[in-house]
């Protein structure tokens, strides 16, 4: 029993110290969205048969919201150095405030994203209000 | 202490670990992510702990079986690599189920939820695999006649050479090598979330299952992967990663008609009675009927 409480302390120990080695060493690192065309091949690669047509970069670059030509929004947001995307289903969870959206998706894992759109806010937040409730 | 051949490895997984973190640094900082990372290895950690808590079940059912055993395998070289064979062949169709029955999904995919794939990620094993009742396919092993700590034995043996092809840092290795072996190019498509790699490549050791059962696809150099899985989990919560789709199953239970109930346990995956979530065979079939326009992101 107390072979196996030392493995497992050394086990936590090697565990965070890889994490932590990690992290100082600088792997990973603060990715953003270049442009719209990369926002747009992610998209594709997260739903295969969403095609984009209309695309708003959140200003920092950490997310984006796209829509394709049924009106389907997708959100696409950070996630460590990758990117994470969700068809939006409602426009329940969305708020608008100025040039920021802020998008809650439903999922609490998930969490909700607040978008920088500029003078694009408001014209996105009408493009979400058209898919209506949750159905 | 448990002297396993995974926990004799061990230290030779962390060394690894860090030399490709070196690797990383140097060539492709983006391979790795340190909360990924922490993620993977307590998964690791985890399915260690909850390996050991059932490790008494899982004895008792393989040596019940060993009981009614069709002949007595001694413990001679040959049996050894039958063995070792017959297992990885077992391990093909237990990963292939658990890719293609959502039940096992639910266990598995917690390998698969990491968007990076590098030496932590083939760390990250799942917490619920004995749960999940993985381990009874490997059963006709004992009910043949091998002796349960000999197919312990060999399942870690597997599970060990599973561990270094779980990398970006190799591209290919020598052809004939490629044909017979897995290898980290076949199984970087293995993880992918390109629909043309959905569902391929199976093999734990060797290659040929998925060669012979019409599962294997190779590896497009001019092709960027995304790895993970369809619908990504966005989220380092440990306690979800763990958990997630064992809660989506259960919820898709819950509220679906009575008879379509034990659907969502039992069928592929994305499966819904109205149609409304896509399986990969649907994925694959949508980005074939739009070739070449669209699924497909060159490297950039």
């Amino acid at each position: 029993m107390t072979a196996q409480v030392v493995q497992l302390l050394a086990s936590l120990v090697a565990i965070f110290g890889l994490a932590w080695l990690a992290k100082r060493m600088g792997l990973g690192g603060d990715v953003r969205l270049r442009d719209e065309d990369e926002a747009k091949a992610l998209a594709r690669a997260a739903s295969c048969g969403f095609e984009p047509v209309d695309t708003v970069l959140d200003r920092a670059g950490i997310a984006a919201l796209l829509r394709d030509e049924s009106g389907r929004i997708m959100l696409l947001r950070r996630h460590g150095v990758h990117f994470a995307a969700r068809l939006l289903a409602s426009h329940e969870g969305a708020r608008l405030d100025r040039n920021f959206l802020t998008i809650s998706t439903g999922e609490r894992s998930f969490g909700a994203v607040t978008l920088d759109l500029g003078g694009r806010a408001q014209e996105w937040a009408v493009a979400l209000r058209r898919l209506g409730g949750v159905t | 202490m448990k002297l396993d051949p995974v926990t004799l490895a061990t230290p030779f997984f962390i060394l690894l670990v860090l030399a490709e973190m070196v690797w990383a640094r140097r060539r492709k900082a983006q391979a790795y992510e340190p909360r990924d990372t922490l993620n993977s290895l307590l998964m690791g950690l985890g399915s260690v702990l909850t390996g050991m808590l059932f490790a008494g079940t899982v004895a008792a059912v393989m040596l019940a079986a060993y009981d009614v055993r069709l002949a007595t395998i001694g413990l001679q070289w040959w049996a050894w690599s039958a063995c070792f064979v017959l297992d990885d062949f077992a391990y093909y169709w237990i990963h292939r189920s658990g890719h293609r029955v959502r039940w096992f999904w639910a266990s598995h995919v917690n390998h698969h939820s990491s968007q990076h794939y590098n030496l932590s990620t083939a760390l990250r094993q799942s917490w619920t695999s004995v749960i999940a009742l993985n381990f009874l396919i490997r059963l006709p092993l004992a009910v043949v006649g091998f002796h349960p700590a000999m197919i312990a034995a060999v399942a870690g043996v597997n599970l060990i050479y599973q561990f270094w092809i779980h990398t970006e840092a190799i591209r290919r290795m020598p052809r004939w090598f490629e044909a017979v072996m897995n290898t980290p190019s076949h199984h970087r498509v293995h993880h992918a979330t390109n629909p043309q790699y959905l569902d391929r490549n199976y093999a734990g050791v060797f290659i040929v299952w998925d060669r012979m059962f019409g599962t294997f696809q190779r590896e497009h150099d001019d092709l960027r992967i995304h790895y993970g899985i369809v619908k990504q989990l966005g989220s380092f919560n440990l306690l979800w990663t763990a958990f997630h789709e064992w809660i989506g199953m259960a919820r898709d239970v819950w509220n679906a008609p009575w008879r379509h109930k034990l659907s969502y346990i039992w069928r592929v995956p994305g499966w819904t009675h109205d149609g409304s979530r896509d399986t990969s065979d649907m994925i694959r079939t949508r980005w074939q009927s739009c070739q070449p326009d669209c699924g497909t992101s060159p490297k950039p």
